[in-house]
């Protein structure tokens, strides 16, 4: 099975189009009313303000979406970067952005249909604020429903608005500076005003982020990516205080501040009615536009969340017909009515949004030092933030966030803290059990490269235990595992969880359920009987706890454990979890080595024949030294054979794959610290890798595979390869990974660098 | 007629449908089927819903098609494919491959639905210039 590339089709002018679309919308028609109120002519400073402040946004953000082209755009980076406990406060944060923007939007909508085209078209004038409410909720329930049935939209029609946009305001500009406005007083209410204002008008910048989110399907990523986003985020800057100079130079400030649809009324004065329906049309134009994108894109930061077990994916499910994510559009659109409904003010509006991104994008700053710090192996940016700007740029711009949240309106701050604080609780109490991704602030903060080494010189297996039936074979290979190391000071800790559900405290439960304490008590006793005959040190811990899987990973911190060794059924699950709801959080989060086992036949288990998948990934050699380990400890004759694929063909240095292969092998001979002669190499050419190897894999009786996948940067648990292996063979399969990828947390880091 | 079809399926009800309804005309003449998921592009406009989760929900449905031929010794194959017309990415995947036929199951659904989301089964019948077959889905 091939699949096939999503074809990189967005040359630079289509990606710029594409964030110039959502730059230029609704916030530059309805803004300058309430932007002038606030800071007179001075408020063209706050426009430009805002827009440095985004273009230091956009370079971070550039570095990011070229290392991780990944749906949910900031949430992304911030989740991968800083974990769950900030990712939790960014999607949250972003999604409420994105509700409170549309219903910034689709109010302004109302304006510009009802008192605006009122003027124009009788039946639409005389309806007051209630009008413009109905306007607005109406419009936001059938940009939902468009969005919920898939209704087709095209590039084309997307287009045509953004260039009708630009061409309106090009004119208004051309016209009204021709015209002559004469500015009069510059800063009537201080700078202190200019800069509060420059949090309302930061809603109109946040849509150049929908270019990153575009990422895999941009050309030559590396330059278009970042040229794009600056030009999307220079061009509307531009055109903004253009508009600002020119409202406050052709209206007094009184005029403009009562007006609701300023533009229009702006444009009336030196382009006539003509000029002023124009305007109308346009801003009818942007705000839907505007709405339609941030709906689309709430559902994505959804979706994102989702995946990384932040939110319930109940929430992400596509439609069988429609094939949209309409529960996540729903509900965004529900939340959006509200607002509207609820009545709490356009300025307010805006102004929450403009702060939910604020939040976010400080945290993007944070997101980039901390992943040029820790610098996982996934994370390989095609464009890097020049030496020159790094790390000013991301410095800079965090405070520059921080300095324009500290400034707004404290009802603004209180909405905007109710929402941090509610990503937060979110936090505590859904996401921090179920998360996949950790933080890697630790990684960041440790002194230079941080394998975990056993700081007591006792080298410790932990190995879950629960099913009577595979305990012999798990503990025989974790023994294994430890006898390859010091003997005399190895052991194996045995472990076994008795999982209480929520609503019962843990002791009320027990007593209910002493069949299960006695059953593991069993299982413990069974694994030190076990122990003897293998002749290794063990100890056991029977555990009663809310979930196995944080179980576990405290057994491993508390017992600094080098090795984690866990069995596995052999099926993926499907939809919550990858692997099983234990194994997802313990394979993705502990922080020593991580061996994954599905038990075949009897007599294979870790002997016989044994086969290593000999590739390039990073775990690979780790699958090695697990199975000369085992072959080490085994009673019967194991033979390993190191198994490679090519494809067939010469490489640009004419090498066949037959020489490829073997070059291959001797290199991971050498990472692995195999000696010859123990082992046998095994080369096989075709185009059909994934199949030959799951053939291949059939006539061995253990097959070792290391990680594909880095746990930091993506979501599967060991990559595609080995799970499909491990469901697809019936042979025992061990699924291997080393601890580099592995975070440690803050504190571990901290006490490293002291150390150091 | 059906060594090799290529199946176009977009959920996983369609393709476990599909799948049941080709199996018998595959299996009387040994034939190969590829099954494909198209995922829509707006080709500019913001994507309904983002490629990633449109991909996720691709493996789901090519599961469902295999299960359907889980017993059966017929090679399935499953690609992903990505256009901004459904329809003509579906007919050029069948020249890709060299297929002999597409196949599908009619879907139903109302006018007003096909009105708005697009009736790819109408557009693959009138601009295919390969045989297209509709087969009863007997559900």
């Amino acid at each position: 099975m091939t699949e096939q590339e999503l074809a990189r089709d967005l040359g630079f002018l289509e990606a710029y189009t594409i964030g110039l679309g959502t730059m230029i919308g609704a916030g530059i028609f309805v803004l300058p009313s309430i932007a002038a109120e606030q800071a007179g002519p001075a408020s063209m400073i706050s426009f430009f303000a805002g827009g440095l402040v985004s273009l230091l946004a956009a370079i971070s953000l550039s570095e990011l979406a070229t290392g991780m082209p990944k749906a949910g755009g900031s949430y992304y980076y911030v989740n991968r970067a800083l974990g769950p406990f900030f990712g939790s406060i960014v999607g949250w944060g972003m999604w409420a952005g994105l509700t409170f923007a549309s219903a910034f939007y689709m109010i302004g909508f109302g304006q510009y249909l009802l008192p605006g085209l009122g003027q124009y078209v009788g039946f639409l004038s005389g309806w007051g604020d209630i009008g413009i409410t109905v306007a607005a909720l109406v419009m936001a329930a059938l940009l939902t429903g468009v969005n919920y049935y898939g209704v087709k939209e095209t590039g084309a029609l997307q287009n045509v608005i953004v260039l009708t946009l630009v061409g309106l305001i090009v004119a208004f500009l051309g016209i009204g500076i021709i015209d002559g406005p004469t500015i009069g007083e510059f800063n009537p209410n201080g700078w202190p005003a200019v800069a509060a204002t420059i949090g309302t008008v930061y809603v109109t910048f946040i849509g150049f982020e929908v270019i990153a989110t575009s990422a895999e399907e941009i050309k030559n990523p590396s330059r278009n990516l970042p040229l794009a986003m600056i030009a999307a985020v220079v061009t509307p800057t531009l055109m903004y205080v253009g508009v600002m100079f020119v409202s406050t130079g052709t209206l007094s400030i009184e005029v403009l501040a009562n007006s609701q649809i300023p533009v229009a009324d702006v444009a009336t004065e030196f382009m006539g009615s003509i000029g002023a329906l124009a305007m109308i049309v346009g801003a009818v134009l942007a705000t839907v536009s505007s709405a339609n994108a941030s709906i689309l894109s709430a559902a994505r930061v959804n979706f994102a969340m989702g995946r990384d077990k932040i939110l319930i994916n109940w929430l992400n499910e596509v439609h069988d017909r429609f094939r949209t994510p309409y529960r996540a559009i729903a509900a965004t659109g529900i939340i959006t009515l509200v607002l509207i409904a609820i009545g709490v003010g356009i300025g307010t509006l805006a102004e929450v949004a403009s702060f939910m991104y604020l939040v976010t994008y400080a945290l993007v700053h944070v997101a980039v030092i901390v992943l040029r710090r820790a610098n996982p192996e996934a994370y390989d940016p095609a464009f890097r933030i020049p030496s020159v700007l790094y790390p000013i740029v991301p410095i800079l711009g965090f405070i520059a966030c921080i300095a324009i949240l500290l400034q707004m309106n404290i009802v603004v701050q209180a909405i905007g803290g109710v929402i941090v604080v509610f990503g937060v609780i979110w936090y505590l109490v859904y996401a921090r059990d179920r998360a996949l991704s950790q933080s890697l602030v630790g990684e960041a903060i440790a002194p230079g490269p941080t394998k975990v080494t056993d700081g007591q010189g006792r080298y410790r297996v932990v190995v879950p235990v629960a099913n009577p039936e595979t305990e012999r074979d798990l503990l025989r290979m974790a023994a294994a595992s430890a006898h390859a190391h010091d003997s005399e000071t190895a052991e194996v800790i045995a472990v076994n969880i008795i999982e209480v559900p929520q609503q019962t405290s843990l002791e009320q439960d027990l007593t209910f359920e002493e069949a299960r304490v006695e059953r593991q008590q069993e299982l413990l006793d069974f694994a030190r009987d076990i122990a003897d005959e293998l002749d290794v040190g063990l100890r056991t811990r029977a555990i009663v706890g809310r979930n196995a899987g944080s179980a576990i990973l405290d057994v491993i911190e508390e017992e600094d454990a080098d090795h984690v060794l866990l069995g596995w059924k052999g099926k993926r699950s499907r939809r919550e979890h990858v692997l099983g709801s234990t194994i997802d959080p313990v394979i993705g989060r502990a922080s020593c080595d991580a061996t994954l086992v599905k038990l075949g036949p009897e007599d294979g288990r870790g002997e016989g024949d044994i086969m290593i998948l000999a590739g390039e990934g990073p775990h690979a050699p780790v699958a090695a030294r697990r199975a000369t380990e085992f072959a080490e400890a085994a009673d019967q004759d194991t033979s390993l054979t190191l198994f490679n694929v090519q494809e067939p063909g010469d490489d640009d240095e004419g090498a066949s794959p037959l020489e490829r292969g073997e070059e291959l092998i001797e290199e991971f001979v050498e990472r692995a610290g195999l000696e010859a002669g123990q082992y046998e190499s095994r080369i096989e050419v075709t185009e059909d890798i994934d199949g030959t190897i799951l053939d291949a894999a059939s006539e061995y009786d253990t097959i070792c595979v290391g990680a594909t996948r880095t746990g930091a940067v993506s979501q599967a648990v060991f990559g595609s390869l080995p799970e499909t292996i491990g469901e697809q063979t019936d042979g025992t399969v061990v699924m291997a990974r080393g601890p580099e990828e592995s975070a440690m947390s803050i504190r571990q880091a901290i006490v490293r660098r002291l150390e150091s | 007629m059906f060594t090799h079809v290529l199946v176009p399926v977009a959920s996983p009800e369609d393709a476990e449908a599909t799948m049941r309804a080709v199996r018998p005309y595959l299996e009387s003449v040994g034939g190969n089927v590829t099954v494909i998921n198209v995922v829509e592009k707006a080709g500019g406009a913001p994507d309904k819903a983002s490629v990633e989760q449109r991909e996720e929900y691709a493996h789901e449905i090519f599961d469902s098609a295999r299960g359907v031929f889980e017993d059966s010794n017929i090679t399935v194959t499953t690609d992903i494919r990505y256009g901004t017309d459904v329809a003509e990415t579906i007919i050029e995947t069948a020249h890709d491959i060299d297929a002999s036929a597409i196949v599908f199951t009619p879907r139903g659904g109302s006018r007003w639905v096909r009105l708005l989301t697009g009736d790819v089964a109408l557009s693959l019948v009138s601009e295919s210039d390969l045989p297209v077959i509709t087969l009863p889905n007997n559900d």
